[in-house]
């Protein structure tokens, strides 16, 4: 029987995190549910609406990075959670000798590499075609981390809801998703919505991670970055442990 | 050291007393069999047991460590294997070994060469590489066990390991059973199959209603109930017509059908044998074959967990 140290017990749960992570993204990335939810859909609605601003493209692009980090980041684990409790192999992970922080963490983590990655395409469209500069790529960077990493631990959240359905967990989680776009300064400019928008905007973990992305390429922000990263790792910290809750108690 | 003990465990939903202060321990070493009904507690025990479901009351300590409070190093010693073969569908057999192994933080040369002799050992060394989508259940369930077991754990939890299978399956796992309880591996055993629990069990728990009924050997548990003895006679002609006229004997308890036999229960055999060859006689009816049987672990389960009446009086007379 060993007695290993906090050090040992740490690694063991970052691995299984890792592990967590790697069989999401070997079974999930290429779901049609998956593709359709967390690229096809942002994609087409952003164009769309941006279709209808006429303004040049090349000026949308942090808005479709940002709304494209939403999505896609959250995407994963109300697919792949209920799933797994249909098949029972969630039992697996919450029978393993890891905590449910390393669980939740590592669900999330998946939605996370997977929206990094879709968010590159943006980004590097907006690079190729429009040749936007990306005066800060520091606060571009934190931005789309940070963002990321709160939106996926807001999916996995959300996948906490013990249905074998994930159609249940996508309804849910879009209730709150789509009206997230319209507050938090994607397609409106805070500046320009009524002072009750501004404040609804400010519970809103996107409106901290569209105006640090917005802030990197060189347009106007609406908040000190600091206050953007703070307040996306207080979402983050949130979200976990709420989530850690909620699997806690829906496992009885 | 006891592998498991479990001391006055109570589990409530709300209301409903799912396990009202059970108690048991198990011996390092042993295959303990945990039998039930439906809705007795057999499953709320395990997700009790195995650190999924806190528990309302009561303690539960693996090898010494409470399962509350210590719950992550008391998982490191064991070995889940569930009732439905939980094996990831998209995945190969060696990436849902691998996985197993890299939850249970099992090194990478570790996990590797015990997940090679796992496959070996459960016949799915050659389909390590196919996605398990293409599987029989057997085969599933195979794979499940080699998970349940890539940790090299110390006690193992198995659910319903053979229900339902093909004969290889079942010879492969009954096999390895015996291989672990031979290296000293307990075996915490829930099943439905009485007669598996029989002959496989050192100790037999019987938990009803959430509670335990009945913890003992499975010889020592039918020796209660000698009372429960039978005579199964076939007779040359249908035994319908046998079946009432000689359930109406003043010595019998309780009488069925069994396929082409009748099987009598009754706490005199000696008497209701000549009964039976008096019988045979008179109505022309010439015995085959009677055989006098003591009670099986089945009839304790049955007696303990008050099935008696919706099982026998179901059957009686069909």
């Amino acid at each position: 029987m060993s007695d290993d140290t906090g050090a040992d017990q740490l690694q063991a749960e970052a691995r299984a995190a890792w592990a967590i992570a790697k069989k999401d993204i070997t079974i999930y990335y290429l779901k049609p549910n998956i593709i359709v939810s967390g690229l096809l859909f942002p994609l087409f609605m952003f164009l769309a609406f941006a279709s209808g601003k006429n303004v040049p493209l090349g000026l949308v692009i942090p808005g479709l990075i940002s709304v494209t980090l939403l999505f896609s980041s959250s995407t994963i684990e109300p697919v792949s959670i209920p799933l797994e409790r249909r098949t029972k192999t969630f039992e697996r992970l919450i029978s393993a000798p890891v905590s449910l922080h390393a669980i939740v963490f590592g669900e999330s983590l998946s939605g996370f590499i997977y929206s990094m990655g879709i968010a590159l395409v943006p980004l590097i469209f907006g690079l190729i075609v429009f040749g936007t500069a990306i005066p800060n790529p520091a606060e571009l960077t934190a931005g789309m981390l940070l963002t990321a990493l709160c939106f996926s631990t807001m999916g996995t959240l959300f996948a906490a809801y013990p249905t074998e359905s994930p159609g249940d967990i996508m309804s849910m989680i879009n209730l709150v998703r789509l009206p997230l776009i319209f507050v938090s300064g994607t397609f409106i400019p805070l500046d320009a919505m009524p002072p009750i928008g501004t404040w609804i905007s400010y519970l809103s973990p996107l409106t901290y991670g569209n105006d640090l992305i917005q802030g990197a390429y060189g347009h106007p922000s609406f908040f000190n970055p600091f206050l953007d990263i703070v307040m996306l790792l207080f979402f983050f910290i949130i979200f976990q442990f709420v989530a850690h809750r909620l699997y806690t108690k829906f496992n009885e | 050291m006891q592998a498991i003990e479990v001391q006055n465990l109570t589990k409530q939903y709300g209301d409903l007393v799912a396990l009202d202060k059970v108690s048991f321990s198990v011996e390092t070493g042993e295959i303990f069999g945990y039998l039930g009904p439906n809705g007795a507690g057999k499953t709320t025990t395990i997700r009790v047991l195995t650190g999924i479901t806190m528990p309302t009351g009561g303690t539960v300590r693996i090898f010494g460590r409470d399962i509350v409070t210590d719950t992550i190093r008391a998982r490191r010693q064991m070995g889940i294997v569930y009732e439905t073969s939980n094996v990831y569908d998209d995945l190969s057999a060696w990436q849902n070994m691998m996985f197993a192994g890299e939850l249970y933080n099992v090194s990478r040369r570790d996990r590797e060469q015990r997940g090679k002799e796992l496959l070996e050992v459960f016949g799915l060394w050659e389909r390590r590489s196919g996605r398990v989508h293409g599987f029989s259940k057997g085969m599933k369930r195979r794979l499940t066990l080699a998970m349940g077991l890539i940790n090299d754990p110390q006690l193992i939890f198995l659910d319903e390991p053979t229900s339902g299978l093909d004969v290889q399956s079942n010879l492969i796992i009954r096999e390895v059973l015996h291989d672990l309880t031979g290296r000293g591996v307990t075996v915490f055993l829930t099943t439905h199959n009485i007669e598996e629990a029989n002959i496989t069990c050192d100790r037999v728990a019987i938990i009803n209603k959430g509670r335990i009924a009945a913890i003992d050997s499975p010889e020592r548990l039918k020796k209660t109930i000698q009372s429960v003895q039978s005579v199964e006679v076939a007779f040359e002609k249908a035994g319908t017509e046998a079946l009432a006229d000689l359930r109406a004997l003043p010595m019998v308890s309780e009488a069925r059908k069994e396929g082409d036999k009748v099987r009598l229960y009754t706490e005199d055999p000696a008497t209701l044998l000549e009964e039976i060859m008096a019988y045979a006689e008179t109505h022309h009816n010439r015995v085959v074959s009677a055989t006098t049987l003591g009670p099986t672990l089945e009839d304790v389960f049955i007696r303990l967990t008050g099935l008696e009446k919706q099982v026998r009086g179901g059957e009686a007379g069909e």
